[in-house]
């Protein structure tokens, strides 16, 4: 991968109001690639924007370095860094037109009106708006707020792009229509993206790669399906998207399936490579992974929620005992609450968490 | 629903409070219109003379009883308004600077002793005019100032940058600093981002400062009273010295006419900030 950003051993910390200090980033590594879309998820406070904003120049490290193209950037002002954000609540200039505004970077960068004008017409074409360059961004809606805040950032072509959780002020609708729209545009322009959100789905959405943080340090990064599927702690298996976690001990091997108990008395099959008797193991299987069937693990169902197209089942092996989470489709045979089931999985598809 | 009584009475509350407040302007414009010449308070017919005798045109020949009556000089009073104006126009052009100035330091820049220089900043506003008056008299004449329209005006400044600086602020304050930062983003210099985004941001706040010290300094008469010299006297000081040798009806015409200003003015203050808003 040709590197374009690098950031090595990232370190800052800020002072708390009791007294302390916090480290909002405690050994930052990562690479960005040219044309990758990369997020930063993770929860509130695990420094995401602080990260972006080290990137943008908005705040200094206090250890560590970044390069974009091999070049130390960590001393250069914002206003010197080729690289452009999109802010969370747009930034707009209320005072200029929706033109003057997309304009900006190349009025004072000192571009010609007649080329300004060209290019501020293509930007605002890119985005869908079109036609919208004399009015006020007071006269927009917020997803078109949002569209005047992307065009504005990306007619300097940056090299990258830095977006901090740009889609949170929209409606869900508006929000999965802004996110493909994002992935295409990212695309066509051939920018890298460094995407922040919390939201997982979004980050499964729109990402080539996933840097999952937690606490200021980076927990995992990969793709979306590697995120997914082969989440390697606790933490980010919890993180992306509902999941079922099991504590086991290995039971006994069967051929190639490993048997795992867990405390309750609980039998789970598991992929046997590598498990040896004895050992301890925490299985991740998420709901979408069971399938309702003749024989298998018995539960009782003991709640049911609707979802439209999809039912998300609460099922537990044992009356009083915790509760598995299944995703069902919505059918005329779909079991009620009280119903007595079978849960059935594929062993293989069983993913352990290292180290547990 | 709607309780009648108490709807008449908040009717009458509402009127009587009007009343209150604008009657003594009504009196005023109406005796600048009385033709009695020795008490103000019997009408005794509508002249324009006294607005005549404001602007030199009364004949004052024709009735030389109430010569004494008239003002002494008109040049006198045109000096005065004169000598008002500049001040006001000089004070409005530096407390605003400074006042911008400063709300803008202390709003973005950190620094040692921010909020004693803030805590700094209010005091001359808080402080009785009457301290100030003799604190500034004293000041002066200890470094030897002559006093003048230029005293008068540093007088002026002291304060009246306070004003400034706290109407400013508080547009400074609802102000989202990703503004500033997404220009910066954008590839603005700290003063391309001033003068693109900050100030016009702030401009209405500005332009609320700066009519408010053009006004205080045009009205201002304690202050003034002391640091102004014999030959730097101002509108309200010239007014208060007619006054002291008994209330002549042409008081009340230049009373009228002031009031006349100064809804002019601020009516031009509100339709600069209804085109703003339009635009
Ligand atoms: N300017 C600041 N002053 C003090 N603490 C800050 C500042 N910026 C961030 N922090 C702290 O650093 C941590 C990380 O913040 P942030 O990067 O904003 O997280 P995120 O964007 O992931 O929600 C948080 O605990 C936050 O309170
Ligand atoms: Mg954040």
């Amino acid at each position: 991968m040709t590197g374009l950003l690098e950031i090595r051993g990232a370190r800052r910390s800020f002072a708390t109001p009791e007294g302390g200090r916090i480290a909002a980033l405690d050994g930052v590594d990562l690479d960005v690639g040219a044309n990758e879309f990369v997020t930063l998820l993770g929860p509130s406070g695990c420094g995401k924007t602080t990260l972006l904003r080290s990137i943008s120049g908005f705040e200094a490290l206090d250890a560590g370095v970044i390069r974009l193209d091999g070049r130390d950037i960590g001393a250069l002002p914002p206003f010197r860094r080729p690289v452009n954000t999109v802010f969370q609540s747009y930034a707009l200039f209320g005072h200029m037109s929706v033109a003057r505004n997309v304009g900006y970077a190349l009025e004072v960068g000192g571009v010609a009106r007649a080329e300004r004008e060209r290019a501020v017409a293509e930007a605002l074409d890119k985005v869908g708006l079109a036609g919208f360059g004399a009015r006020r961004p007071s006269q927009l809606s917020g997803g078109q707020r949002q569209r005047v805040a992307l065009a504005r950032a990306i007619i300097g072509r940056p090299r990258i792009l830095l977006l901090d959780e740009p889609l949170s002020a929209l409606d869900r609708n508006l929000r999965q229509q802004m996110q493909l729209e994002l992935k295409t545009l990212q695309h066509n322009l051939g920018i890298a993206f460094v995407f922040v959100t919390h939201d997982q789905e979004e980050a499964l959405t729109m990402s080539d790669r996933i840097v999952v943080m937690r606490a200021g340090r980076i927990e995992q990064q990969g793709s979306p399906r590697d995120i997914f599927r082969h989440p390697r702690t606790r933490f980010v298996a919890e993180f992306i998207g509902e999941t079922n976690l099991f504590d086991v001990t290995v039971d006994r091997i069967e051929g190639e399936v490993a048997i795992g108990r867990t405390a309750e008395g609980l039998e789970l099959r598991l992929p046997g490579a590598g498990l040896t008797v004895g050992r301890r193991a925490t299985a991740v299987l998420r709901p979408a992974d069971f399938r309702l069937a003749e024989a298998g693990l018995p539960v009782t169902i003991t709640r049911s929620v609707y979802l439209g197209q999809d039912l998300n089942l609460f099922a537990a092996p044992a009356p009083g005992g915790p509760e598995i989470r299944v995703t069902a489709r919505d059918a005329a045979d779909a079991p009620e609450v009280g119903a007595r089931v079978h849960l059935a999985y594929d062993a293989a598809a069983v993913h352990l968490l290292e180290g547990a | 629903m709607r309780n009648p009584l108490g709807w008449l009475l908040l009717t009458l509350f509402s009127l009587l409070f009007f009343a209150f407040i604008y009657a003594p302007l009504a009196v005023i414009i109406g005796y600048s219109f009385n033709a009695n010449p020795i008490n103000m308070m019997i009408w005794d017919g509508f002249t324009l003379d006294w607005y005549r005798g404001l602007f030199g045109f009364a004949d004052r020949t024709a009735d030389p009883n109430s010569r004494a009556l008239y003002v002494e000089s008109t040049d006198q009073l045109i000096a005065a308004l004169k000598n008002s104006l500049i001040v006001a126009a000089v004070t409005t052009s530096v407390s605003t600077v400074l006042g911008t100035a400063t709300a803008i330091a202390l709003a973005r820049y950190r620094f040692r002793l921010r909020g004693f220089y803030r805590g700094f900043l209010l005091l001359p506003m808080m402080m009785p005019d009457i301290v100030l008056g003799i604190g500034l008299l004293i000041f002066f004449v200890t470094l030897g100032m002559k006093l003048s329209l230029l005293t008068i005006i540093i007088g002026h400044c002291t304060f009246l940058t306070s004003y400034v600086f706290i109407i400013v602020q508080a547009r400074i304050a609802g102000i989202d600093p990703a503004l500033e930062e997404a220009s910066a983003d954008l590839g603005a210099s700290e003063w391309v981002t001033l003068r693109k985004v900050l100030l016009p941001q702030l401009a209405p706040g500005i332009v609320g400062g700066a009519l408010l010290a053009f006004v205080i300094s045009m009205d201002d008469l304690v202050i003034t009273y002391f640091i102004a010299g014999t030959d730097s006297t101002t509108l309200p000081v010239f007014i208060f010295g007619m006054i002291r040798r008994g209330v002549k009806p042409e008081i009340n015409a230049i009373a009228t006419l002031l009031i006349l200003a100064s809804v002019l003015i601020a009516a031009l203050g509100l339709w600069l900030r209804s085109r703003k808003i339009d635009k």
